[in-house]
């Protein structure tokens, strides 16, 4: 059974606008050094750099107030505005833009060959993916330099380290570069390059919008990474006013940074959402839709709407820092909590974007290792989409204690309260598919069990938390701090590694070795707990966040988080040396299905072709029909089918 | 069945051993309140933690496939899902939040806010706090002991410390928080710069220090003891050393050290701003703000720089 | 599924052409629709900030002596979007009845009033009453500025495309009136045209409301 659109009667051969006859060989697809890559972006991002600043100087050096301070806010922000500016022109971003002024349609790319198209612009969303893994695993390091430098100096609560400012700037910037990487943790690298294979799709709605989130991820760590130079940012990761409006030129960072990752943020959830709602192979029906590809759906929901509220609130505070507007500024008719409801208002999704991923891949992966369908589906979808939509409501539980309106109050509570019950399906789900299984415990399966023990206590602290009267005792100190490390590394983290290790030998065609796996898994699982657990203690016990001296009694525990936390990265070396080990040094050839997955996205030849599928399926049911005696097929691929009629371009790529 | 006896067990646990140290304490009527929130909620979640617990590790022992003797899963409609364990788990989870939501705000109603800050207009006040508010402004206010009073405290974050002010002493600043035993406390507090956040730890009050705004929260003392105060919101680079310690003592006591003081710092009193809620100028007053020059910036070009604005 | 020794080129039926093309063509109606979304978002956070610190009124600074912005630009631009977005769907109407021209010639008035719109409100930032940092008023005014030249930048942009798009097409495609024609090309122009012209009518209709905020009210 081929497709059964029915046959387009109004196409002419005639009318057709002919293929190109010659390949077509666009500036971010030649071979060689003479086009647009890695190298040329980062070069005239250099060049935008040093332009933007000369001209925010020239523009603005006569104002008093920035001839006697000796910083000049404008020049930082123009500089990093056109740097990041030149670095999308440098890799080709602005290409098509410009060409549709003169009304140039989007045409077939081909693809350049071999490894140096992972450093371009690529419309390609499987390589989109595994740059994305690059780039997550840039920030996720960076970011866990900067959490052993804060174990290092709270070791020992008198003798410091650091110096105070130096201590701030750290603190700060490992939360940002963090909060940053997990927004996109999972969309990023498995959503891209997952979600068209598995809703049987040849591509992504707009190919170069994907590439363009990408790119602007990682100008967005180059501008968040140029606060350190600048002198870092005292507010942390929540960048609150008054103290940003105080804060020197790294606070421009952290703003403009903010803006530039929203502004990949949304790119990469309109392009998903968009893909997934439209793009679905025929027979495709909601109710046959992956789990994964619900959460990113959920997920790419709250990317597109609640990012913008952030980008706002980023434009606001840059203006306060360049034009010396009060948006923020109490004395001046403007207030320090506009910031805060418009900072938590994206902030709460925010953490749901980092969490519904995970819940994702864990259902996704579930059935897999334990052989049985997915238990309760349409409660998970449903759960996933009840959180997108209930997180919006939330938002005022971070402002408990802040002066606000108090009848606010039971209001919030009682939504955050509720906001656990969808949550909460992922266990009913889990255990039900757990119910009577055959459990095979490979690496992705362990991490998938530990993702349900961190959830478990991540989000019945949150509880906790949503309570107002508690509140009070844990608001701001240790006790919040573990609980979202638990929720967002518990959870996020350790599905980020379930998803890797389960889907790498697809994307790369290479096992990750299973011994190096297991020793990585128990070492990040143990020291991951023992790092984080004592810190609910320590929190109870009174230490505030952000402190870099705390309560002599409170010594010996932080010592305990503390070493515990070191090993903790050494586990992440661990896995940093799976992945070397796995990918380059001694690779093991993948199956095409080692984990004899029912997935769509496995039943694909391997290594993957460029355009994912060689007929497009026809759906015939959803892909959780394990153990089932006489389950239907999943699709039909149309092999055998009429391809008497295909039409074969000379280019391997897809229109 | 394992599950019921561990969840009890560790119920009965906690609540015994564990409960009476739960912080923050029994000092105040709202650290009393809020412990035992704490707790009840720990009792709460442990039978639900401890259950989900049993269930996986039951599961990872029994159903693993390098065990002898496992069946073939079943697969088809049944392990798709199940009516009834679908119903009752949302059922419960929902009973059991609702439930929770409930108790949190009976909580807080209860206890006057539980030492959260109420911001400048509080909707949960203790019997005569409005009006021992009201009557901290004006210049005769006072607070005898044993009278049931509220006494106002005023709390001034600056970075990186922590000032106290007693309106009804004559408005004396301390840099120790003394207060009285079995008193209702009325924090009012305050910045002069950033946000801070008052916490003082053992009498369970927290209350965020915004500049230009008054945040109130109560609490009542009840016996004698020591306390620490921190700040618990990042305010810059001394945050981590912004904590000062406090001291709750008898009434006499308090009485006794509060008229020594006011008479001791008579002379610094009078150089204080008069005492006022909030302490940062608007554009009636002088410099503020974090502009270089330091000047209220005009609204208007063609206004003098610096000049002062009218009401309204 | 055995392993592929050499990648198979790439080939497709009429079926599943179509099929990707009438995805395409969903594509740009569901993004059109979604970025409308985002766009209320990112306005409703001006809307809000404007109302929130219009309630503080902290330091009886939200708007001293009722300070206004200029209100003969204010008004000038917003004719203009409301011109450009008649414009647009006055377009494009003509257009479904075939009239291509029609549409061309209202397209590009459009693009040279959004220009016109774009260079008056780069304009009144220099021609302000006030400073930016003097009022609650005056920075949530210059936000909105702010917001409203990328606005009027990308509808500009979005409506120039689609035009330049059609004359492309009439010199790469042979035959009179190629935006009419049942090519994908001609297809996926139109739907472009529909989610632009449904693009320009929040923009007018957004900017009504912003023109009640801030020089109405």
């Amino acid at each position: 059974m081929t497709i059964s659109a029915e046959r387009p009667t109004d196409v002419t051969a005639a009318a057709m606008v002919p293929p190109t006859s010659k390949v077509v060989l666009p500036w971010t697809q030649r071979p060689g050094w003479m086009s647009q890559h890695l190298g040329t972006a980062v070069v005239l991002a250099v060049l935008g750099y040093a332009l933007g600043h000369w001209f925010g100087n020239a523009i603005s050096s006569n104002y008093a107030y920035i001839a006697n301070s000796g910083q000049n806010s404008i020049a930082d922000a123009l500089g990093l505005a056109v740097g990041v500016l030149g670095w999308l022109v440098g890799i080709g971003a602005l290409n098509y833009p410009l060409a549709k002024i003169v009304g140039k349609e989007a045409r077939h790319e081909s693809t350049v060959e071999g490894w140096s198209k992972y450093f371009r612009y690529s419309l390609d969303h499987k390589v989109v993916g595994l740059q994305y893994v690059v780039g997550v695993l840039l920030f996720l390091f960076t970011g866990g330099l900067l959490a052993m430098a804060i174990r290092t100096e709270l070791l020992n609560p008198t003798t410091h380290v650091f110096s105070p400012d130096t201590y701030i700037k750290i603190v700060s910037e490992h939360g940002t570069i963090m909060m940053m990487m997990a927004t996109s943790i999972i969309v990023g690298p498995l959503g891209n390059y997952l979600v068209p294979l598995m809703i049987g799709a040849r591509r992504m709605a707009f190919p170069r919008i994907e590439a363009f989130s990408f790119w602007i991820f990682v100008a967005g760590y180059g501008v968040i990474f140029s606060a350190l130079p600048y002198g870092g940012f005292p507010t942390g990761w929540t960048g609150y006013a008054p103290l940003q409006t105080q804060a020197g030129p790294g606070m421009v960072s952290y703003l403009l940074g903010f803006a530039v990752i929203g502004m990949g943020m949304m790119a990469a959830g309109f392009n998903i959402a968009v893909t997934i709602i439209n793009c679905r192979a025929p027979g495709m029906t909601w109710s046959r839709v992956p789990i994964f590809v619900w959460s990113i759906l959920a997920t790419a929901a709250l990317l597109t709407l609640a990012t913008p509220v952030l980008f706002a609130g980023g434009l606001f505070g840059l203006l306060d820092k360049t034009a010396q507007t009060a948006f923020y500024v109490t004395e001046h008719g403007g207030s320090s909590y506009l910031w805060q409801n418009l900072f938590w208002f994206f902030g709460h999704p925010e953490v749901y974007i980092m969490a519904l991923p995970g819940f994702g891949i864990v259902g996704e992966l579930l059935p897999v290792f334990t052989r049985k369908p997915l238990f309760a589906y349409k409660v998970a979808a449903a759960g996933m989409i009840g959180v997108a939509l209930l997180s919006f409501f939330v938002w005022q539980h971070h402002l408990f204690q802040s002066g606000i309106n108090p009848d606010m109050r039971p209001l919030f509570m009682l939504t955050t309260e509720l906001i656990s019950i969808p949550t909460g399906f992922i266990f009913l789900v889990g255990m039900g598919t757990l119910y009577k299984a055959k459990i095979r415990f490979e690496v992705p399966m362990l991490f998938c069990m530990a993702v349900f023990f961190n959830f478990l206590i991540g989000g019945v602290t949150g509880v906790f938390l949503s309570d107002v009267p508690v509140n009070v005792t844990v608001h701001g100190g240790f006790f919040v701090l573990s609980h979202f490390h638990y929720t967002i590394m518990g959870g996020l983290l350790f599905a980020f590694m379930a998803g890797l290790y389960y889907w790498l030998p697809k994307m790369t065609g290479k096992m990750m070795n299973r011994k190096i796996g297991m020793i990585h898994f128990w070492t990040m699982f143990v020291f991951f707990n023992l790092t984080f657990f004592p810190m609910f203690i320590i929190g109870l016990l009174g230490q505030p966040r952000r402190v870099f001296t705390y309560a002599k009694n409170l010594q010996g525990l932080n010592d305990f988080s503390s070493i515990a936390a070191f090993c903790l990265g050494i586990s992440f070396l661990i896995f940093f040396a799976n992945l070397m080990w796995s990918m380059f040094i001694s690779p093991e050839k993948a199956p095409p299905n080692p984990w004899e997955s029912l997935g769509l996205e496995w039943q694909t030849a391997s290594p993957i072709p460029s355009y994912n599928f060689e007929r497009i399926p026809v759906i015939l049911t959803d892909p959780y029909h394990y153990s089932e005696v006489g389950a239907p097929a999943l699709a039909d691929f149309g092999a055998g089918g009429d391809d008497s009629r295909a039409v074969t371009t000379g280019s391997d790529s897809a229109q | 069945m394992i599950w019921v006896i561990i969840s009890v067990a560790a119920d009965l646990l906690f609540w015994f051993w564990v409960g009476p140290h739960v912080p923050p304490g029994t000092m105040t009527s709202t650290a009393k309140s809020n412990q035992f929130d704490f707790t009840f909620l720990v009792l709460m979640a442990l039978p639900v933690m401890i259950g989900v617990w049993v269930y996986l590790g039951y599961a990872i022992v029994t159903w693993s496939a390098k065990r002898e003797g496992v069946p073939e899963p079943v697969g088809g409609p049944e392990a798709r899902g199940n009516r009834k364990a679908q119903v009752a788990w949302i059922t419960i989870t929902s009973v059991v939040v609702l439930f929770l939501a409930g108790f949190g705000t009976v909580a807080v109603i209860n206890d006057h806010g539980s030492g959260g800050g109420e911001g400048p207009n509080p909707i949960w006040n203790p019997a005569g706090a409005s009006k021992a508010e009201a009557a901290a402004l004006t210049s005769s206010s006072s607070w005898s002991p044993n009278s049931n009073q509220v006494l106002p405290v005023q709390v001034i974050a600056q970075q990186w410390k922590f000032t106290y002010r007693y309106p009804t002493f004559g408005g004396f600043e301390s840099s120790e928080l003394i207060l009285p035993a079995g008193t209702t406390i009325a924090f009012n507090v305050t910045s002069l710069d950033v946000i801070h956040s008052f916490w003082a730890y053992q009498i369970s009050v927290k209350a965020d220090a915004n500049p230009q705004q008054n945040n109130v929260a109560y609490t009542d003392t009840k016996g004698t003891g020591n306390f620490t105060v921190r700040c618990s919101e990042l305010c810059g680079l001394w945050h981590g050393a912004m904590y000062n310690y406090g001291k709750v003592v008898s009434q006499s006591a308090f009485v006794n050290w509060a008229q020594t003081t006011e008479s001791a710092n008579a002379a610094n009193t009078a150089n204080l701003p008069p005492f006022a809620w909030t302490y940062v100028p608007d554009a009636n007053g002088a410099a503020g703000g974090y502009y270089i020059d330091g000047n209220v910036t005009p609204y208007s070009p063609s206004e003098i720089y610096g000049a002062k604005q009218p009401a309204s | 599924m055995t392993d592929m020794q050499d990648k198979k080129p790439f080939s497709e039926t009429p079926e599943e052409r179509e099929f990707e093309l009438r995805a395409q063509i969903g594509s740009t109606w569901t993004g059109g629709r979604l970025f409308i979304g985002m766009y209320t978002f990112l306005l409703a956070s001006l809307a809000f900030s404007y109302f929130y610190l219009r309630s503080a009124n902290n330091g009886l600074l939200w708007r001293p002596k009722n300070i206004t912005a200029p209100t003969s630009f204010g008004w000038a631009i917003y004719s203009l979007v409301v011109l450009i977005a008649f414009l647009a769907w006055f377009g494009q109407g003509r257009l479904r009845k075939g009239a291509v021209t029609d549409w061309q010639v209202a397209g590009w008035v459009g693009v040279f009033l959004g220009l016109v719109a774009l260079f008056l409100q780069i304009w009144q930032l220099t021609a302000l009453p006030f400073y930016p940092g003097s009022s609650g008023y005056a920075s949530t005014f210059i936000g909105w500025v702010c917001i409203n030249i990328g606005t009027l930048l990308f509808g500009t942009y979005w409506l120039e495309t689609t035009l330049a798009r059609s004359h492309r097409m009439r010199i790469e495609v042979a035959g009179t009136d190629p935006e009419l024609t049942a090519i994908p090309a001609a297809r996926l122009f139109r739907a472009n045209v529909a989610s632009m012209t449904y693009f320009w009518g929040f923009i007018a209709l957004s900017s009504t409301l912003f023109l009640l905020m801030f020089y109405v009210l």
